[in-house]
């Protein structure tokens, strides 16, 4: 391993793969990826795969819309194909409740100048034939969004980030961060210590225990999500779907085969990551309440991942306040892949250049001292 | 075709039936799978790849992917395992199959039960097990995916070895008959019931089982997980062919549905799988061309090559097969000689006219539920592939939850019965049954049964496990 790098990224996720990229393209090659397993061992490998922009903060919305630029050509860009399928998301409401959270969503999106729009029951129909119209009241669509593989897009990202000089260092663990004036002056890992210009904490789940290695306390949380795929099928829906009446997504990959999740509300934070029969069971009904022709399918596998949650579902970007050289790029709260490629352009300007955009200024660990307004859709 | 004449088996078929074949009507007879009926009736192409490629027949007992079709329009079905019912209707499929829109799923009956302890799988090691169980009072549940109970024994139409106190000189088939029988009616045993998962929820263990049309929520404190391998495949261009088989595949079809796979074989492989099923192939009438062997000595016992030497077939070691001739099926194969590196010499090739390509290339144990479980795993050659850690008393690294058999770490039915006898004895144990030397005994047997030239490798990999299970340690 080296002794010093410009760059030292934790983690091998799709963030630091996006990142290490995005610096390499700028000249910047120095760089040094640490990864405790592998790529992809953590959330980014075990997530759904959905790129969506229909959020309902300002920051979650204009990062999505950035990064959906990005992965429109990102497959030519990379050279390898990321299986992008840009057939939108159809998000279901249930209630009135959850229809006028919709309207004003899709309110906010489109002054954004997001394509999204409400939609009948029977126009969702027109989107995904075989779902059951009886079960909503209505829902949204935005035809920009998609899905994509993230093995393909971590795999890409690496390959050419490698190719430009970065090196990724696999199961090397971070042990220790040393901290003097101000400024993180060594990294220890479980391979030897590294000296870093920059350190960015992309560790996911794992990002607060080590930002507390540099005495800074982040205020995310680990939260299990569990996932399921199915036998493949001949491909028939290109859209992604979500609800936000209980939670539940789920998209057909371009093999065929159907994966997605739902969330519990009442899911206790911690590392544990075991599957089990409530979501089997839980996840089973509602798919099938919702799209009744998938109860032909069997269920092939299924995992769990960590959310990293913040209070506000937002992600914690850019610099730490008395650490200075200790940049942050976690708290996705389940996001991270839609938004990654975008978090790594605002990343790599503020390495490069120094630059803080207003969205680094807004999404920075600061915000925790006042109270402010969360993302209310937090699923897939 | 069908076997009707056999010099040890007799086949009682079921009822006639009639179902549709890709709209064309098939003869069948209940009791028999879907592909078992499609193979009598000559149709060697099950469906096809996304490209166009043939697939056919390969595991037979529900293990890989190869035999998928549509069946009465549901996609994916796996005909090796799903028996044949009257006015049934049957399509290939090309690639994935379709979803039927107009599926509307039905409510499913959920019952939940508690158990005494579970047996999972009812081969010759869970039924084993349960036997045991059942001598000491304690009534478990058995469950198994398939359509017959016995596992891989009920194809076993060779006199067993080893001692005489594990039945040697005994068949396959007899041992699982008279294992059903004391186990049938005592303790509760569902086929067709496919255990999904094993679960740990409130502080409880829960299985949850596929069965019908119902699910089985299965409370059960001790669990033994007896639930066998999977046939090992072989890379070389036209492997894929319908009528490449895997040597368990061949036995199933011959020897449970008295049907004949071809009309003349190529045997890969001269363990003693490789050696008995060529004798297997003549005594249902199919010609053997020859055995190929890659390693310089034949693996088996010499008793058993000598049988098929006797009637002519060449046993030829240090050559392999290179490549599986045909469009649509197998039409021929090449083999060579190999050298060291088990390379192929070039210019030794030499074509067989061969319609059945036959792999006896070994079993990797399967190891799903119990890697789904979260028992530690490890990777150990000598066993196979990935087996769960476990104690000489095959508990595994998950208190109360054991495991025997093939999927412990590839053996042979005689120890997989002593290995059942034993996950079954210690659970005993765990419960504060006093068994006297019982437990002791049965662990001898299984190290004595061991002991000679081709328990060598094997008992290198169980004194692996054993020092991982000690360390703590694992993959």
């Amino acid at each position: 391993m080296k002794r010093c790098a410009d760059v030292v990224i934790i983690g091998a996720g799709v963030t630091g793969a996006a990142l290490a990229y995005e610096l390499a393209k700028r000249g910047i090659r120095d760089v040094v990826i640490l990864e405790r397993r592998f790529p992809c061992s953590g959330a980014t490998g075990r997530c759904g795969g959905g790129i969506r922009q229909q959020f309902t903060t300002p920051h979650n919305i204009r990062l999505a819309m950035e990064s959906v630029k990005r992965y429109e050509t990102l497959s030519e860009e990379l050279g390898v194909d990321i299986e992008f399928i840009q057939g939108g998301y159809l998000i279901l409401a249930e209630t009135e409740e959850e229809r006028e959270a919709q309207r004003k969503a899709v309110a906010l999106q489109n002054e954004l100048g997001l394509p999204s729009r409400l939609l009948s029951p029977e126009e969702a129909l027109d989107v995904l034939p075989l779902l059951d119209a009886s079960t909503i009241t209505g829902a949204t669509y935005c035809p920009t969004d998609g899905h994509a593989n993230p093995f393909r897009v971590v795999e890409g990202f690496l390959a050419q980030a490698r190719r430009m000089g970065v090196m990724v260092e696999k199961f090397t663990a971070v042990t220790g961060l040393v901290v003097e004036r101000g400024r993180i002056v060594r990294v220890h890992t479980s391979s030897g210590k590294i000296s870093p210009g920059a350190v960015v904490n992309a560790a996911g789940a794992w990002s607060v225990e080590i930002a507390r290695m540099a005495g800074v306390e982040l205020p995310n949380v680990p939260v299990r999500h569990e996932i399921a795929i199915t036998e493949p099928v001949e491909f028939f829906m290109d859209v992604m779907v979500i609800s936000i009446h209980n939670g539940i997504y789920f998209s057909q990959t371009k093999e065929g085969q159907i994966i997605g999740g739902i969330g519990f509300p009442d899911e206790k934070p911690g590392y544990v990551i075991s599957s089990s029969l409530r979501f089997l069971r839980v996840y089973a009904r509602e798919l099938t309440r919702y799209v009744p022709a998938l109860g032909q399918l069997a269920v092939l596998r299924q995992w769990a991942g960590l959310y990293d949650v913040t209070p506000d579902a937002q992600p914690v970007l850019g610099p730490t306040p008395g650490v200075e050289n200790f940049i942050q790029a976690n708290g996705y709260s389940g996001h991270g892949f839609m938004i990654a490629p975008a978090v790594a352009k605002h990343l790599a300007d503020y390495i490069e250049k120094g630059i803080r955009s207003e969205i680094l200024e807004k999404l920075s660990i600061e915000r925790f001292k006042e109270e402010i307004r969360g993302e209310a859709f937090v699923v897939g | 075709m069908r076997i009707e004449q056999h010099p040890i088996l007799e086949f009682r078929r079921g009822r006639r039936i009639t179902f549709t074949f890709d709209g064309r009507p098939i003869e069948a007879y209940e009791g028999e799978t879907i592909a078992a009926a499609l193979h009598a009736a000559g149709v060697r192409v099950l469906s096809r790849t996304r490209s166009g490629a043939p697939r056919g027949l390969f595991c037979a007992i529900g293990k890989c992917s190869s035999c998928l079709m549509t069946v009465d329009g549901i996609p994916n079905v796996k005909t090796c395992v799903t028996p044949v019912r009257e006015g049934m209707v049957v399509q290939s499929q090309r690639g994935p199959g379709r979803l039927n829109p107009d599926f509307r799923p039905r409510e499913r009956e959920v019952r939940e039960l508690r158990a005494e302890a579970v047996v999972v799988g009812a081969g010759p090691a869970g039924l084993a097990a349960t036997r045991v169980l059942l001598r000491h009072g304690i009534k478990p549940i058995v469950f198994d995916e398939n359509p017959h109970l016995g596992g891989q024994l009920i194809k076993q139409t060779h006199k067993f070895f080893g001692s005489r106190a594990e039945r040697a000189g005994v068949r396959g088939f007899s041992i699982a008959e008279e294992l059903l029988s004391e186990v049938e009616g005592e303790a509760e045993v569902l086929r067709q019931a496919r255990v999904l998962g094993l679960y740990f929820e409130d502080g409880k263990r829960v299985l949850a089982v596929a069965h019908t049309d119902r699910l089985l929520l299965v409370e059960a404190e001790e669990i033994i997980v007896a639930t066998g391998a999977e046939e090992r495949f072989l890379l070389f261009p036209g492997n894929h062919l319908p009528g490449v088989y895997g040597a368990g595949a061949v036995q199933t079809l011959m020897n449970v549905y008295g049907v004949v796979p071809g009309k003349r074989a190529l045997m890969v492989g001269a363990g003693n799988v490789g050696l008995i099923v060529s004798y297997q192939l003549l005594q249902a009438g199919v010609e053997v061309e020859a055995v190929v062997e890659a390693m310089p000595e034949i693996g088996g016992y010499h008793v058993h090559a000598a049988k098929i030497r006797r009637l002519g077939i060449p046993i030829l070691t240090r050559h392999t097969v290179v490549r599986a001739l045909g469009g649509e099926r197998v039409e021929g194969a090449v083999i060579a000689q190999v050298d060291e590196k088990l390379s192929p010499i070039p210019g030794t090739e030499r074509e067989v006219s061969v319609d059945l390509v036959c792999l006896a290339t070994g079993l990797n144990p399967s190891t799903r539920l119990l890697e789904q479980a979260g028992a530690r795993m490890a990777y150990v050659p000598e066993l196979g592939g990935r087996v769960p850690l476990h104690t000489p008393h095959m508990e595994t690294t998950l208190p109360g939850i054991y495991v025997a058999g093939d999927c412990a770490g590839i053996g042979e039915a005689s120890t997989a019965m002593l290995e059942g006898e034993l996950a079954a004895l210690s659970l005993l144990s765990r419960r504060g049954l006093e068994l006297g030397g019982e437990m002791e005994a049965t662990r001898k047997s299984l190290e004595k049964l061991r002991l000679g030239p081709f328990g060598a490798r094997p008992r290198a990999g169980k004194e692996k496990v054993f020092a991982l299970m000690k360390g703590g340690s694992g993959g």
